[in-house]
């Protein structure tokens, strides 16, 4: 300690104090920075309502389509449209021509079903949001679980009742290993992430 | 442990006595404290022999290591690129972007869509792989290409496994060609030139520009590269609709091997075509500078043939091995392969081939030759009768009896001899050949290895100003004198080109680059400057375009439509398997188009009418009423080629003796053309720059991966490096990383790092190809090593009139600057152990097969586990009861466990497992600067050790990737258990798991862990733009972000995707299969190596090819000790077993053969 110039002295400790308040305030963010780093499209922030990743997800679709409608009331089986679901990775969204299949002839005055048609028309895909979205450091595909006899609503729940599709399941590790562990299925972490 | 110790030793040196004892001493005392607990323990080995192996010559000649003060200069460049700020600007940055971060943190990840078709394809599924045939485009070989594409975009490329030519393998070029489709840099737009400036222009207005260009002249031409099928005859068709001629059409390529062949079979026998070389016939080889594993005239057909009829194969107990000698002045991964490799001086490939002659002349009662060619034969041979003196002074350790011993061998069995390649482009490149071709003839190599009279392969590079009569079989003197003096005129398309193409008032160069690829002394810009219309046709930015006054966007051949005829009637099919990425064209079409503008169209739609129209007309002459021509169109489209052999007399051998008298005027036709001592030492060599085997003369250098795997021999990526002889570098005064200044005759002079090559010729410097591209817009290959042309004089060959690119008298001085090259291999990687590489001696393996015979087979797996109260991994494997524990412990699969076995006797190193592995898992490229600080991320590498002398080294490969331990030390140090042991023996690596503690890399001692230091960009690599575009990601593999470690997985998505298959195979057919075939699945590595080297399969299943192979008399474990003594190494019991190179001690021990072994007591 300098005693001779007492003011200095003050400074280098108030120096001292906020540098070590600095690095408090640095460490706290840090792992937030660090965070933001290492972000990547498919990491998940959970602190918003409206999150993905997250049992209750509901967003807003460009077209009010009802599962209860088509396959709870009309009882139009999932693999009619999902029909990649039993050979592929990918379940599929069905394309439009799928929809106008029946939609031709059906609800043609309905505004949604006007929308669709004129998409069609004019060879325009329909933008869905993706409600069930895994991370992109899993590797999950449709195929096994379906021809292991693994039914739609143990992962996507009764959406049959669901006049808006959301998110039933967690979709968290844990969740899946449950299920694996249960059915005595691979838990092996190369499973699912490579 | 070990490394550590005796790495820093050399071989032989006096210390070596103590350095062992310390080892000695080291392990005692380990073994001490270690036995007094635990049994296991081997006892250490009784005595430390240092290996033969060296990975650089620095470890073999002492005076040869950099100095500190080299050291120092070396790293200057990375020390001033360290941390930019100091320590204050850091915490202000750092707290700045912590704040912005937590603000960033905070907002929601977005949201994600999802894009469906409007109409789905019937055949189609979206995450469903589809995949098409095609012909692979990157050179004349014409492999067949299967693309694998999903969701519409090719993502990986791969043999057609039916394909004759490549059987399911392709050569790293073929498999970073998809990195070509997606580059950023391709050409987009049509640029026109107005003025000095370069505009974007219309296509509109481009057609109609041309198509008044091309009404107002006939002196029309074009300039392409080396191509067979129907495009020639569309050329023609195209120029000769212009009112121009076919001789206009110039096909010029650096791949002059082909025109050089070409030439001397016409000239040996009177018509046209090149050998088909089965090399799988033979028995034994000898390479004269040949190079056909790597930028021969098919290596891929060559290597499959080679690991066939030359590898070691034990068939029914026996062993039976071929042989290849070479002797080469270049140090080529072809003779890095060959049993025997003789390093012979620069120049010298043809009075090796006369003394080969003249030894076989002097044991007519053996020749497999008629006497009408054993005379002309001899009529040859008497032109060198003054020389043949001089000529045998030249090899000095090469005596009379060994040439001999050579050629008693060469007539006692089916034996072929391929000469010349990429580094004997002299003046006497053809004659070479023709020598090449009497002596084979006289071997009796014709129609039993070389084949052409049946399926002959075609010369891509042939002219139409040849009178192109098709089949002359006549052998008559006067015939062949009318030819000659045709050939003093038409000469090649190469000559002509210099000769009369300025006179041309529109010249077309498609897909090709003049200026990049033929020596500066040549003034390919003169030329160009001096036709008023340049239009350059390219799929990426060329340096022709600079001369262009058009530069217009082509496709790339996954885009195109298209064929190629590489054998005589095998037509490669080649059908578009994307939809174009960019605004380009199919070239062709563009000609189309330009004539159409012109007023005088050709009469068809597109391109791919012309082609179904000459498809058509094999069709009807195939004959086949019952299949239509579409379908039959359809089923070969899927198939990918189609054809008849086409067939014709075999010809006798005519009178060459006359291309042999000195009217070429070759220097190095006689022993003084030859380099002394003396003349080195004053810095007097000679310059060969071949071809890179990876980038060609550039073609292929815009291709991120192929400068990342660099080259075989040295290791070295990114830069042109200059390959001389470590006595001829002392002589000099340089070292490694030293720059020289090589001056040529012309004047001009590049300057380039110094690499002591091992087994290059005193007298030459080697510098490849293929780099020195100085255009900005290729990123890639901007300002990335010198172009060898620029020393290179203008000179011909003068039988073919092919540019001459070796044996350039040079001039060598030290500059004293340094420069770092960016080797991957470091020194001292093997650090003596003996069980890292090894050889096996023929004798000593069938003596070795012979004792075992009637015992239990090796059994590698047998290893005392570290912890006696444990499983031995076997049972650990088979362990099953795990449903009745608690908490549902990893249930264990019974039916696999996963293993690798890698035949170092086939492997050639040609790096095509390198790029196969980083296209199919997205390994990144980093660059030069990231290298060279040990960041490359292959998760395959190939080493490359020497050993034995340094003038003649031998050369050994090895392919490592993560060894798949059974007991791995990674996984035991993983602070998280990112890496975990899978139940089927494979090392698990979490990415997300990952905190990049590195541990594992530490603990890992085959150094084959790679961390990523960087988020490496999808679209650069280090400053540079690459293609590492989402799109040309292989979607099933996660891309890796920084700080994650990462490694080979043996392709567990593939493995993945078979047991998918596998179930719903059973599900479909109600069966209850187990276990997936093994042919289902192929590692990326596996599947394009052209060799065969790999194989991988699942150790459970007893007859597997990785079974038998792991318990094969060669295997042996990387660091594994030998088990055979009770020195189990490092006992990390890997799941990749390697199979000892079998080296043959004498030439004519153990041969295959069909009678006996014949001895050198032939003659």
């Amino acid at each position: 300690m300098v005693r001779c110039n007492k003011g200095r002295s003050f400074r280098r400790r108030s120096f001292f104090y906020m540098v070590v308040c600095g690095f408090g305030v640095v460490l706290s963010i840090s792992s937030q920075a660090y965070g933001w780093w290492m972000w990547t499209p498919g990491d998940t922030v959970d602190d918003s309502t409206q999150n993905t990743l997250v049992a209750g997800y509901m967003p807003d679709q460009p077209v009010p389509f009802s599962h209860k409608l088509h396959a709870g009331d009309r009882q139009i089986s999932c693999e009619y449209c999902h029909s990649g679901a039993r050979r592929s990775a990918s379940a599929v969204v069905p394309d439009l021509a799928t929809c106008m299949g029946c939609h031709q002839v059906v609800a043609i005055d309905k505004e949604p079903i006007k929308l669709i048609t004129e998409k069609y028309r004019k060879n325009e895909p329909l933008q869905w949001v993706k409600v069930n979205d895994l991370p992109d450091h899993v590797r999950f595909s449709h195929q096994p679980h379906v021809l292991a006899g693994v039914s739609c609503e143990s992962c996507h729940g009764e959406v049959k009742e669901m006049e808006k599709v959301s998110q039933w399941a967690p979709l968290q590790m844990g969740w899946c290993i449950g299920c694996h562990k249960e059915n005595n299925a691979s838990i092996s972490c190369q499973s699912c992430h490579y | 442990m070990l490394g550590s110790k005796t790495g820093s030793k050399t071989l032989g040196s006096d210390s070596k006595t103590d350095n062992i004892d310390n080892i000695d001493h080291i392990e005692s005392q380990d073994q001490q404290i270690v036995l007094a607990s635990d049994g296991p323990f081997e006892a250490p080995a009784q005595t430390f022999v240092p290996g033969p192996y060296y990975a650089a010559v620095e470890e073999v000649m002492e005076d040869m290591a950099a100095t500190e003060a080299d050291v120092a200069g070396d790293y200057a460049d990375l020390r001033h690129q360290s941390f930019p700020l100091d320590r204050r600007d850091f915490l202000k940055l750092f707290s700045l972007s912590a704040l912005a971060g937590s603000v960033k943190a905070c907002v929601p990840r977005p949201v994600e869509h999802m894009l469906p078709y409007v109409d789905q394809p019937v055949d189609t599924v979206p995450g469903i792989a589809k995949h098409y045939a095609t012909t692979c485009g990157e050179c004349a070989a014409s492999c067949g290409v299967q693309v694998k594409t999903k969701d519409g975009r090719p993502i990986k490329l791969e043999g057609l496994s039916a394909h004759p030519v490549n059987k399911g393998a392709l050569c790293a070029t073929g498999q970073a060609s998809i990195q070509g489709l997606y580059h950023p840099q391709r050409l987009k737009h049509p640029m026109m030139s107005v003025g000095a400036r370069v505009l974007e222009a219309s296509w509109e207005d481009i057609w109609q520009r041309l198509g008044d260009a091309c009404k107002q002249t006939t002196k029309i031409g074009i300039l392409t590269r080396g191509v067979t099928g129907s495009v020639r005859g569309f050329y023609k068709a195209f120029l000769e609709g212009l009112g121009s001629s076919a001789e206009n059409v110039y096909f010029v390529d650096s791949r002059s091997l082909y025109a050089t062949v070409d030439k001397a079979h016409h000239l040996a026998f009177g018509r046209t075509g090149i050998p088909r070389t089965v090399l799988s016939k033979a028995e034994m080889i000898l390479g004269v500078s040949s190079d056909f594993f790597e930028t021969g005239l098919s290596p891929i057909f060559d290597s499959k043939n080679f690991s066939r009829g030359i590898g070691y194969k034990n068939q029914g107990g026996k062993s039976l091995k071929g042989r290849f000698i070479q002797c080469e002045s270049v140090m080529s991964i072809t003779g890095a392969k060959a049993d025997k490799r003789h390093s012979i001086p620069v120049g010298s490939e043809l009075p090796f081939l006369v003394l080969i002659l003249s030894h076989l002349l002097s044991r007519s009662s053996q020749l497999k030759a008629s006497s009408s060619d054993i005379s002309k034969a001899r009529g040859v041979l008497a032109v060198f009768k003054d020389q043949l003196k001089g000529y045998r002074t030249l090899f000095t350790s090469l005596d009379s009896g060994y040439f001999d011993k050579l050629v008693g061998e060469l007539l006692a069995r089916p034996a072929v001899i391929m000469a010349g390649g990429v580094a004997t482009c002299t003046q006497d490149a053809t004659r070479i050949q023709l020598l090449a071709v009497v002596c084979n003839v006289l071997i009796g190599a014709y129609e039993s290895i070389l084949f052409t009279s049946e399926s002959w392969m075609l010369n891509p590079l042939e002219s139409f100003a040849k009178s192109s009569s098709g089949v002359e079989n006549s052998t008559e003197q006067g015939q062949q004198q009318q030819q000659q003096k045709q050939q003093e005129i038409m000469s090649s398309d190469m000559m002509r080109f210099f000769g009369k193409a300025s006179e041309l008032d529109i010249l077309l160069v498609i897909d090709c680059d003049p200026v990049q690829s033929i020596p500066r002394s040549f003034d390919v810009s003169g030329v160009l400057s001096d036709i008023e219309t340049v239009i350059s046709i390219q799929s990426f930015p060329r340096m022709v375009d600079t001369y262009a006054d058009y530069v217009l966007p082509m496709h790339h051949y996954l885009e195109s439509w298209g064929d190629s005829e590489a054998y005589a009637g095998f037509i490669g099919m080649r059908q578009p398997s994307v939809r174009p990425l960019y605004g380009s064209f199919q070239a062709e079409d563009m000609l189309l188009w330009i004539s159409a503008a012109a007023g005088r169209s050709m009469g068809y739609e597109s391109y791919r009418v012309y082609l179904f129209e000459q498809w058509k007309k094999i069709y009807d002459k195939l004959n086949i009423a019952d299949v239509s021509f579409s379908l039959f169109i359809q089923n070969n489209l899927r198939k990918g080629f189609f054809g008849v052999p086409g067939k014709r007399n075999k010809a006798a051998l005519m009178d060459v003796a006359s291309y042999f008298s000195s009217s070429g005027g070759s220097g190095s036709m006689n022993s003084a053309g030859i380099n002394s001592w003396s003349d080195v030492s004053g810095g007097s060599l000679k310059l060969i720059a071949p071809l890179d085997a990876k980038l060609a003369d550039g073609r292929h250098g815009h291709l991120p991966i192929l400068q990342e795997v660099g080259d075989a021999m040295s290791t070295v990526c990114w830069d042109s490096f200059a390959a001389m002889s470590p006595y001829t570098c002392r002589k000099l005064g340089v070292k490694r990383n030293d720059v020289i200044r090589i001056r040529g005759k012309n004047g001009g002079a590049i300057e380039v790092a110094v690499f002591p090559m091992p087994g290059v010729a005193h007298d030459a410097v080697v510098v490849s190809q293929g780099r020195g591209i100085d255009d900005e817009r290729n990123t890639i290959a901007h300002g990335v090593g010198v172009n060898p042309l620029d020393v290179v004089s203008k000179e011909w060959d003068p039988l073919s009139y092919q540019m001459v690119t070796s044996a350039v008298d040079v001039k060598v001085e030290p500059t004293g600057k340094r420069y770092r090259l960016a080797a991957m291999q470091k020194h001292n990687d093997i650090a003596n152990r003996s069980d890292v590489y090894r050889k096996v001696g023929f004798s000593e393996l069938e003596h070795k097969i012979e004792k075992r015979r009637g015992h239990t087979p090796k059994n590698l797996d047998d290893v005392p586990d570290l912890y006696p109260s444990l499983d031995k991994p076997e049972t650990y494997m088979h362990k099953q009861d795990n449903s009745s524990k608690p908490g549902g412990v990893e249930p264990r699969h019974l039916d696999y466990r996963w293993g690798m076995s890698i035949d170092l006797d086939r492997c050639t190193g040609c790096g095509a497992c390198m790029v196969a592995c980083s296209l199919e898992n997205n390994v990144a490229q980093v660059g030069r600067d990231q290298v060279n600080l040990g960041r490359e991320m292959f998760w395959i590498r190939l080493d490359r050790y020497f050993d034995g002398a340094v003038d003649e080294p031998g050369v050994s490969f090895q392919p490592v990737m993560c060894q798949q331990c059974n007991h791995a030390p990674c996984e035991a140090v993983c602070p998280v258990f990112a890496t975990t042991h899978d139940p089927e023996g494979i090392n698990a690596m979490t990415y997300n798991r990952c905190v990049g503690t590195r541990y594992c890399a530490n603990a890992c001692p085959y150094k084959v862990r790679r961390f990523n230091w960087w988020t490496h960009s999808f679209g650069k690599v280090g400053k540079r733009l690459q293609d590492r575009t989402p799109r040309a990601l292989n979607p099933d593999v996660t891309v890796r972000t920084r700080g994650v470690m990462e490694k080979c997985n043996f392709c567990v998505g593939r493995i993945r995707d078979a047991k998918h298959r596998l179930q719903r195979v059973n599900v479909e057919k109600h069966m209850d299969n187990h276990r997936i075939p093994s042919d289902w699945i192929k590692t990326a590595c596996q599947e394009t190596c052209p060799s065969d080297a790999i194989s991988f399969g699942n150790l459970k299943e007893p007859g597997s090819l990785v079974t038998r192979l792991r318990r094969d008399e060669r295997a042996y474990l990387m660091l594994g000790g030998d088990p055979d003594h009770k020195h189990y190494g490092i006992k990390t019991l890997p799941n990749v077993s390697y199979l000892a190179e079998v080296v043959a001690e004498d030439l004519t021990d153990g041969h295959t053969s069909k009678g006996e072994p014949s001895g050198s007591d032939h003659g």
